[in-house]
């Protein structure tokens, strides 16, 4: 019997999943492809379910069915296949199954409850845990890398006083159990490993040159991106992917090339020296690399709570799956928050955030300095009105002072792709390039690339004709994407939005 | 003030400079170019390498520059102010309107050149987010690329300039007036065109009528729509009720309750444009 799944939970009790629920646990949009073919009740056995587990034996290619649990309550997956990717394809198609209705409540078996049984015994035994880990196998974020946007506030002070970090008294240490000790040791050898391998290949790059030709196939950067997959580090994978993309890009993409690769040299460093680096910074390089933190310790946390007003929302598809980034912004505190959610193809993704509304909510924070964050409590549904918009008016700041907030943030975590900021500022043009542009200087938009019309700039434009406007905008290290204009009375939602050919509601 | 500036762009400039020299040493490779040396702040950061090999020293040197220049960011030159259009005196369309327009053009595109002529015969203006959209949409029709920039107004003209994107792909085409005020005909059946005029309750009950007896199905779909698209609006209410008392029962009525949301999507749309 594998390991568990103990990295991830959707909720504790969980009785009524979705499938984008399942999706999101899948350790990346490959497996859920690869699931959907085996979710056939003639491909399976001995099919069941109860409050708390759904089982099942899947008739592979092999003479022995492969026997499958999942833990639907309690997050956590046994399957007898020889996969070492977590849940394997198996354990997602008998969600799906179970999901669609498919699998029917019966006896639970003796072998599904010896395991429960074992299951309930761990959680008893670990109740609280560190508030980060190395992600097990194919955990949640992996799918689509933590290394999505997410940022710091090393400058805010927290509403109540509390500090999510090193400042926190520290949780009690879990009693070892020594396979789960075997499972992270094993876990955070592989991980340690591949930033070792990451490293070498950094450095013979630098050897060889950006000039050499073997940069321009894809092959060089996916042979990497797996090899980090296979080490667990997920979110590396991807920022590697996505720097594959920037050769030849533009005319400077030599300069762009080296400075990711700079960041990748300086994620890899920082992620072998973690037990070295102070309690938040660890965090924040822990979850950058693609460890993970279980959704259920995040909600667990002390909660931000304040009238959330969402300031932009922003659609990018990485690989084969659309993140939609949610800005959020504490009425109260000035905080920053991001929420993300996920959706592969035809799925749904969140919409419950729309953008220039208010929502009462507790806002459960990532370890560290993240902006990262899941919203736990609702207060009341989100309140459309003009309020959010004239709070955004009224503490948008100039360009410099933009960057100023932007730098601070960037000093603290430098491989943060984007940082959220609120400028009072114009539309203007330098050249081909477009800008936000106040007397204070200007911040160049990000090129969208030439085949593509940039909607974003063209709404700014009419909107503003021309004149000073709240923005909320990204920052990337190519330039800012403009998310939302804040006028008197409402705001404009202009951030890249899903193709609709691809998720289902965008 | 002057002088700490000056130290400021200074180490801009030295910390740029340094950039581009490891660009340079690092598109040919450390195998064939030593890598420039560090400045001081800078050989102070990556000081634990010394010992490393020349391919290490540069990456750790690469690494802590990208990071104090992300860090640095700073904003860039001051950029003139674009001229703003000319003013317009019409009333920009109430937010009710704009969403109805997106209503239309997903799910019933044939009421979209009535909105445009509406709007524009009730003296309002396209409300400015939906320009880009529209111009875009209407790149290669002449006709409703003419409607909207009389509706856009000097807005859509001035935004027109400034995004190539938004330009019309015939700029030479010419287009009449009596094409410009007129909605295009739609093909109507003669029993169905001498019914346009009489009041709501009663089309409406040769339409349900007919949907119940089975005589109008999904074939007569698309003309029914033309149909409810050109009744007179007045009747638009009426038509609507009756169309929803239509026998649940019977095949023909996902038809009728089809042509009753486009009775009432068109009524609504025709008051949020009044004036």
């Amino acid at each position: 019997m594998l390991d568990t799944l103990d990295a991830v939970s959707i909720g504790s009790g969980s009785t009524a999943w979705s499938v984008e629920q399942v999706a999101s646990i899948a350790p990346s949009a490959a497996a859920m492809t690869a699931a959907r073919p085996l979710a056939t009740p003639t491909r399976w056995a001995g099919l069941g379910a109860d409050a708390e587990a759904v089982w099942g034996s899947f008739q592979g290619s092999g003479a022995e069915p492969y026997d499958t649990m999942v833990d639907h309550a309690h997050l956590g997956v046994s399957c007898t296949c020889p996969s070492r990717k977590q849940p394997c394809k198996h354990a997602l198609a008998l969600l799906l199954l179970w999901v669609r209705g498919q699998v029917a409540d019966t006896v639970v078996p003796s072998s599904v409850e010896a395991w429960m049984q074992r299951r309930a015994t761990r959680r008893t035994s670990t109740a609280a845990v560190a508030p980060v880990e190395p992600a097990s196998a194919g955990a949640t974020d992996d799918a689509v890398g933590t290394d999505t946007g997410d940022g710091t506030d090393t400058g805010a002070v927290p509403v109540d006083g509390d500090v999510i970090g090193d400042e926190q008294p520290a949780p009690p240490t879990p009693p070892p159990t020594p396979d789960r000790d075997a499972a992270r040791d094993d876990r955070v050898a592989r991980m340690h490993a591949g930033l070792a391998e990451l490293d070498r290949w950094l450095d013979d790059r630098i050897r060889t040159g950006l000039a050499d030709p073997s940069l321009a196939r894809y092959s060089t950067w996916d042979q990497l991106a797996a090899r980090l997959v296979d080490a667990q580090a997920g979110s590396l994978a991807n920022r590697v992917r996505r720097l594959a993309g920037l050769v030849g890009a533009s005319p400077d993409w030599h300069d762009d090339v080296l400075a990711e690769l700079g960041m990748l040299h300086l994620l890899a460093e920082a992620g072998r020296r973690l037990g070295t680096l102070p309690a938040p910074l660890a965090d924040a390089v822990a979850t950058t690399v693609g460890w993970q933190v279980r959704q259920a310790d995040v909600l667990a946390g002390v909660p931000d709570t304040d009238d959330w007003l969402i300031a932009g929302r922003s659609d990018v598809r990485e690989d084969r799956i659309e993140v939609r980034r949610q800005w959020l912004r504490g009425a109260t505190s000035g905080r920053w928050a991001l929420v993300l959610s996920f959706a592969a193809y035809q799925q749904s993704l969140d919409t419950s955030l729309p953008v220039g509304a208010s929502l009462r909510a507790d806002l459960h924070r990532y370890p560290g300095p993240a902006l990262r964050a899941l919203v736990g409590t609702r207060y009341d549904e989100p309140i459309e009105g003009p309020g959010a918009a004239q709070v955004f008016i009224d503490s948008a700041c100039s360009v410099a002072d933009g960057c100023t907030e932007v730098g601070t943030i960037i000093a603290a975590e430098p491989w943060l792709d984007r940082v959220p900021v609120t400028v009072m500022a114009r539309l203007a043009r330098s050249g081909s390039t477009w800008a936000l542009a106040d007397a204070t200087g200007s911040l160049p938009i990000l090129d969208p690339g030439t085949r593509a019309f940039d909607a974003s700039v063209a709404m700014l434009l009419a909107v503003s004709e021309g004149r000073p406007v709240a923005i909320t905008a990204e920052w990337t290290p190519h330039g800012v994407v403009p998310l939302s204009i804040h006028l008197p009375g409402r705001t404009v939602d202009i951030g890249p939005r899903a193709n609709t050919s691809f998720v289902s509601a965008a | 003030m002057s002088g700490a500036s000056d130290a400021h762009a200074d180490a801009s400039l030295s910390v740029e400079g340094h950039w581009q020299a490891l660009v340079t040493a690092a598109l040919l490779g450390t195998d064939r170019r030593d890598p420039p040396e560090a400045p001081g702040p800078i050989a102070d950061l990556i000081a634990d390498t010394a010992r490393s090999s020349v391919s290490r020293r540069m990456l750790a040197q690469v690494a802590a520059v990208a990071a104090v220049r992300r860090a640095g960011v700073v904003p860039g030159p001051v950029l003139d102010e674009l001229a703003v259009p000319d003013a317009d005196d019409r009333p920009v369309c109430t937010p009710a309107a704009a969403e109805r327009w997106h209503h239309i053009t997903t799910s019933w595109s044939v009421l979209e050149d009535e909105w445009t002529l509406t709007l524009i015969i009730n003296g309002w203006r396209i409300a400015p987010e939906l320009l880009p959209a529209l111009l875009i949409r209407h790149r290669s029709d002449p006709v409703r690329r003419a409607r909207v920039m009389v509706g856009g107004g000097a807005a859509a003209q001035w935004l027109v300039g400034h995004i190539a994107d938004l330009e019309p792909r015939h700029p030479s085409a010419t287009v009449s007036p009596a094409a410009l005020s007129e909605l295009p005909e739609l093909p109507i059946a003669p029993e169905l065109a001498q019914m346009l005029d009489w009041p709501g309750a009663e089309s409406g009950a040769v339409l349900a009528h007919s949907i119940e007896a089975g005589q109008l199905g999904q074939s007569h779909k698309a003309m029914l729509v033309n149909f409810v698209a050109r009744i007179t609006p007045t009747a638009l209410v009426d038509l609507a009720d009756v169309l929803d008392s239509v026998d649940p029962m019977c095949p023909g009525h996902g038809l009728a309750t089809v042509l009753g949301d486009l009775a009432t999507t068109r009524r609504r749309m025709i008051d949020e444009l009044a004036r």
